[in-house]
């Protein structure tokens, strides 16, 4: 445990120092600009913010997991397993998003209107808040799924890399059967009512496929470090 | 720890790097591995150290904690030298405090202190490689897998990594290294290996010699040499070639030099003991 927690630390450091953290981050920024405006009804924004949060859940896992050159990984995973290093750098991608979508969360809640879409049934804004934790955490290991699944040691090759990242985003953002579809999808019908969703269901479909998805990238990395 | 068996190939249809491996190497061994470029010891070494795991064959009893120093270590990190090792002291279970002790302990001895506040990116081929060595030496390996881990060190630093795994051993931790240069560590090597065709060959370990050529006053001079030397063959031309162990060879240089009349020395060349 101690090994695991003193990775995600050093995934941070290279993460933070590194700066390739902007790029997601502005890209968020700038989705969340264009699409979340004042006064616009809650529950839809919580439900956009954290649909587009999923593509950047998946590009930070993606960079946590290549982050290091194949030969400094190479120490990390005879110091402490293959498998704490991959999970390190996808705990850590998966964690800086998840602040990303609280602090989106927060200004969603500071900036919308707490009312239905057609501005008639007030919204409870504390439940509407546990509702938007709810998406965000369900896009966030939906993205980190993704992400995972399309950086080292699944997909070596960068390129293939990022274009089964983006095809893996549409995918997860679009099939009918996904969970994560379904909490952002819970949102903002529940904006047309004044309903706040409980999306616990999306909630443990998008934790069981990340679950699935890390587990095959911690199987490949115990196979070739 | 114990290979039984072990084979290895990247990818399902790729040509097997290694087929039917079998090692031991105990607490205390010093493992040499041998072979040309190519020939699957750094895919012998990666296995050895966990980074990946064999295709076929099994590995046992692989001890903790253990270091690894990569071929060709990248300085592309965007930390001090400090920071990255004391980050991986963390890694390998040291507290924070420990951790940075042991980098700033490691960093000195191979005269590298100087260096810890500087960017990885910035370092020199030389410094990083002192950063890349020190990282796997923090938590005191009882596993130490070094891959031409001399090359790119100054001869300061090449001794004091000489010096560092005789610290390992006498702690009873096991080390395995390759090394282009055959006298590295030849006297404490335990068992010397040769990678050939993906195939492990033991070799006896054999020791370091050096071959003197020298020419003597007159064609039949026998060469004046103290004790009995490995022996000595005349060529062709009538000089004479001398293989003596290489602890005796100044002695032996210096009798042919001394003797009255003198001997010419043609030439002296570092050569192994074939294993």
């Amino acid at each position: 445990m101690t090994a695991l927690s003193a990775l995600v630390r050093y995934q941070f450091a290279l993460l933070l120092r590194s700066q390739r953290w902007l790029p997601p981050l502005l890209v968020y920024a700038g989705l969340f600009g264009v699409g979340v405006r004042a006064g616009q009804p809650v529950l839809d924004s919580l439900g956009y913010a954290a649909a587009v949060l999923l593509p950047v859940a998946a590009w930070l896992v993606r960079l946590c997991a290549t982050a290091e050159p194949d030969a400094a990984r190479h120490c990390g995973v005879a110091a402490a397993g293959a498998v704490r290093v991959q999970l390190g750098g996808v705990l850590a991608g998966g964690a800086a998003a998840g602040v990303l979508g609280l602090a989106a969360t927060a200004a969603v809640l500071l900036l919308g209107d707490a009312h239905s879409t057609d501005g008639r049934v007030s919204v409870p804004l504390l439940p509407a808040a546990g509702a938007g934790v709810l998406a965000v955490a369900a896009c966030v290991l939906a993205g980190a799924g993704v992400g995972a699944l399309c950086a080292r040691p699944v997909l070596r090759a960068r390129g293939w890399g990022v274009l089964a990242t983006v095809g893996g985003v549409v995918l997860v953002l679009a099939a009918r059967a996904s969970p994560a579809r379904a909490a952002v999808s819970g949102l903002t019908s529940g904006s047309g009512t004044g309903t706040v969703p409980a999306s616990w269901g999306a909630l443990l479909g998008a934790a069981a496929f990340a679950a699935c998805a890390v587990g095959l990238s911690l199987l490949a990395a115990s196979r070739r470090g | 720890m114990r290979l039984e068996g072990v084979g290895h190939r990247y990818g399902l249809g790729g040509p097997w790097i290694l087929r039917g491996v079998d090692l031991d190497l105990r607490a205390g061994r010093l493992l040499r591995l041998q072979g040309g470029n190519g020939s699957g010891k750094s895919t012998l070494l990666r296995l050895l150290a966990g980074i990946d795991a064999p295709s076929v064959g099994r590995i046992s009893g692989r001890p903790r904690p253990r270091g690894y120093v990569p071929e060709r270590f990248p300085a592309a990190l965007p930390l001090t030298a400090r920071g990255y090792l004391t980050h991986l002291g963390r890694v390998h279970g040291l507290s924070r405090r420990a951790a940075g002790r042991a980098a700033d302990a490691w960093l000195e001895r191979f005269g590298a202190a100087e260096y810890a506040g500087t960017r990885m990116s910035e370092l020199s081929k030389g410094g990083s490689q002192k950063v890349a060595v020190a990282q796997a030496l923090l938590a005191g390996p009882a596993l130490l897998v070094l891959d031409e881990a001399w090359t790119g060190l100054d001869q300061a630093a090449r001794a004091e990594l000489d010096r560092a795994v005789a610290e390992r051993l006498a702690a009873g931790g096991a080390v395995a290294f390759v090394d282009h240069d055959p006298r590295r560590l030849a006297d404490a090597a335990d068992a010397v290996y040769r990678v050939t065709d993906g195939t492990l060959v033991p070799g006896a370990p054999g020791r370091a010699l050096v071959r003197i050529e020298a020419e003597g006053p007159t064609r039949a001079a026998e060469p004046p040499v103290p004790g009995t030397p490995r022996g000595w063959v005349r060529a062709a031309d009538g000089s004479v070639v001398l293989t003596v162990p290489a602890g005796d060879s100044d002695a032996v240089l210096y009798a042919l030099l001394a003797a009255r009349p003198a001997w010419h020395i043609r030439s002296v060349r570092p050569v192994r003991e074939a294993g």
